[in-house]
């Protein structure tokens, strides 16, 4: 599964084609993905999911991004 | 088209975050008390650049040592 | 929202200023290749030279050769046609580098617009900047002011005209902000720098051929030399790296008693790569992006205030001609952003070779390029480094101080975070050094008319392009530093652990360690072979 990821000044926000979350902390974001994935079914017992997040560098004002292009990727694994 | 104009703007604008948008405190205060792990971290660093540094100069034909 | 997310190891080679860089250096550089088989597609570009608005009888100076196509020197093929451009070369440079640059934007969907009159408007003001820092009183030195009928100059070679690109850019980012944030869709100083930087490959390859054409042992002193700094230069950044970054995260956690994610990403900002390194830091320890730009707002500011100090402290003070070298490398070591450093590496370059010459009486004379790249080098190694520091972190992050059940970092961290211009500026430094030890014979006399070919495309990537993007970079860093910066409260605290943390800790350091590992190298003096 993947998600962009990326931070409004207040929540981490974490969006794909069919769904939006956010949470002030990255642990309550992780949180959220684990309930998603339970409630939509997406996942049976005993088995692993990994879900990549990738940073949307539009984020970052676009004077810094020459400096860097990269901020963060991250992988979360959802153990069913 | 019209779509096509509005994506360069954005890819062009300023990001969809400032420094001024938001609250600095949040950031500068609340500092964790000082943890082990980090005495860890700071003291490796200092011993890996001890070990460059000794490991360089014997190596580094430029170096003060030749 | 535009996706800007990096999601395959291509992501962003059309979309990124890093790969930017690399096209349009390389671009250039390949064109330039184009002299070995006859033809010459590089010679148009523009170089100044010492103009004074009365030539004394006999002397030079004369105000209509204020410009030159770089191709009436050097060209083989074409002397005669790029003779004939004079201060037309000036538009056939605009012509010439627009195209380019405006590709550029394209792809990295920028307003064409903007870009477009605001890099045209830069480019003018670059030029004129250039023009008048060229005046003999400001570019000439007391061995050569006589020929343009002066008793007094101000001695400061190029370096003059970079002085006042930044002071035009600072008026125009400090006073004029409207205008500032116009032009700031065309101000990118990383940009310009980077792709210099990749030029300065093509100098550093092209440094042996050229002095092969004065003798060939100095051809092969040269390419030792610049192999030296390689080493020298990879050794002292891991150093110096391992000890700026604790040293200013316990500054910052235990005197400023800062958060741990604060303290991690100023820790990089301040202690070596700046804004790249800000950021690069700032996504490993997760930390709210605000954070990476608060630092990267302040980094910039601080930057171009090392430039301005720096170059003179170096050179007049301490290490000064003797070292000159030593100097460059901890340049490269305490300058944040790679615009700044190579812009500080640059003038220093234009100061020591200015005073080393005046000093001997002309008996000295080194080579351009070589200090500004022993500042480039250091920081070309430190931009490789923070990719792969950031990775660890990360990792120590995620695993051992913010555990999260289930996280992983993925390896392709280290990749994405690689600064891919640093691949433009080995590829031409490394092909150019494939063709004097293959082709060109290490220098050998025979190769020599076949060395010149090579010769006359290098020289306009290498001096022509490289000053007028290193020019750009000084205006646009101007345009985009805005001082009232470091008045804005909210950064009240991190300014002083800046401020602290760079004058009584960085720098030092850096000195030290430069010290140690460039002490006693020495660029050749190359004075007997040039026409005074």
């Amino acid at each position: 599964m993947e998600f962009t990821i990326r931070h409004d000044g207040r929540e981490w926000i974490l969006e794909n084609e069919e769904a939006v979350l956010s949470s002030p902390t990255m642990d309550g974001l992780d949180q959220k993905v684990r309930e998603y994935i339970h409630e939509k079914g997406l996942l049976r017992a005993g088995e692993k999911l990994e879900v990549k997040m990738y940073f949307q560098n539009s984020t970052i004002p676009q004077w810094i991004r020459q400096y860097s292009q990269h901020y963060f990727n991250r992988i979360l694994v959802v153990e069913g | 088209m019209a779509e096509v104009e509005e994506k360069k703007e954005q890819a062009s604008g300023t990001g969809t975050l400032t420094g001024a948008a938001l609250e600095a405190e949040d950031v500068l205060a609340g500092a964790e008390p000082w943890a082990p792990i980090e005495t860890k971290l700071v003291v490796w660093s200092f011993v890996i650049a001890i070990i460059a540094l000794v490991i360089g100069l014997f190596l580094v034909p430029t170096s003060v040592l030749h | 929202m535009t996706d800007l997310a990096n999601r395959k190891w291509y992501t962003g080679m059309l979309t990124q200023e890093d790969w930017w860089a690399v096209w349009l250096g390389v671009g250039f550089f390949f064109l330039s290749l184009f002299n070995i088989v006859g033809i010459d597609l590089v010679g148009w570009m523009t170089y100044p030279t010492k103009w004074v608005l009365n030539v004394p009888e006999g002397g030079k100076g004369a105000i209509g050769h204020a410009f030159y196509a770089l191709g009436k020197k050097y060209s083989v093929t074409a002397k005669g046609f790029y003779k004939g451009l004079g201060w037309w070369s000036v538009i056939w440079t605009y012509v010439g580098f627009t195209i380019a640059t405006c590709l550029g934007a394209f792809f990295m969907k920028w307003n064409m617009k903007r870009f477009f009159v605001g890099w045209t408007i830069i480019y003018f003001l670059t030029i004129a900047t250039w023009f008048v820092g060229h005046h003999a009183f400001i570019a000439a030195n007391k061995i050569n002011m006589h020929k343009y009928g002066l008793n007094f100059a101000l001695n400061l070679g190029g370096g003059g005209s970079f002085i006042l690109a930044l002071i035009v850019g600072l008026i125009i980012g400090n006073f004029f902000k409207p205008f500032a944030q116009f032009l700031s869709e065309a101000a990118k100083p990383e940009w310009y720098i980077k792709t210099a930087i990749v030029t300065l490959g093509v100098k550093l390859g092209y440094l042996p051929i050229k002095l092969a054409g004065m003798s060939q042992k100095l051809g092969k002193q040269a390419a030792g030399i610049t192999f030296d700094l390689f080493v020298a230069g990879a050794a002292a950044t891991i150093v110096a790296y391992m000890i700026f970054w604790p040293g200013v995260y316990i500054i910052s956690r235990k005197i400023f008693k800062l958060p741990r994610a604060t303290a991690a990403v100023l820790g990089s900002g301040i202690s070596i790569c700046g804004v790249s390194a800000a950021v690069a830091t700032g996504g490993a320890v997760k930390a709210k992006p605000v954070v990476s730009i608060m630092v990267s707002a302040l980094v910039v500011v601080w930057a171009v205030i090392e430039l301005i100090i720096l170059p003179g402290v170096f050179t007049h003070i301490w290490p000064g001609t003797k070292d000159p070298l030593v100097a460059g490398a901890a340049m490269g070591m305490s300058v944040k952003t790679d615009g700044a450093d190579a812009a500080a590496g640059e003038l220093l370059d234009e100061f020591m070779r200015n005073k080393v010459e005046v000093e001997s009486n002309g008996a000295i004379k080194w080579p351009e390029g070589l200090i500004t790249s022993s500042a480039v080098m250091t920081k070309v190694w430190i931009d490789m480094f923070i990719g792969i520091w950031a990775f660890v972190l990360a990792l120590i992050w995620c695993y051992k101080i913010e555990c999260k059940p289930g996280e992983k970092v993925p390896a392709s961290e280290v990749w994405h975070r690689f600064p891919k211009f640093v691949i433009g500026y080995f590829f031409c430094w490394f092909f150019l050094l494939a063709i004097y030890f293959g082709p060109g014979q290490g220098g050998a006399p025979e190769a020599m008319p076949f060395l010149k070919t090579v010769k006359a495309g290098a020289v306009p990537v290498e001096k022509g392009m490289r000053k007028l993007f290193f020019m750009l970079t000084f205006i646009s860093l101007g345009i985009i530093t805005d001082f009232k910066k470091l008045r804005e409260a909210q950064f009240g605290k991190m300014v002083w652990v800046y401020f602290v943390a760079l004058f009584f800790f960085i720098i030092p350091v850096a000195m030290v360690i430069a010290y140690l590992f460039h002490h006693g190298m020495m660029p050749p003096n190359i004075a007997e072979f040039v026409v005074k």
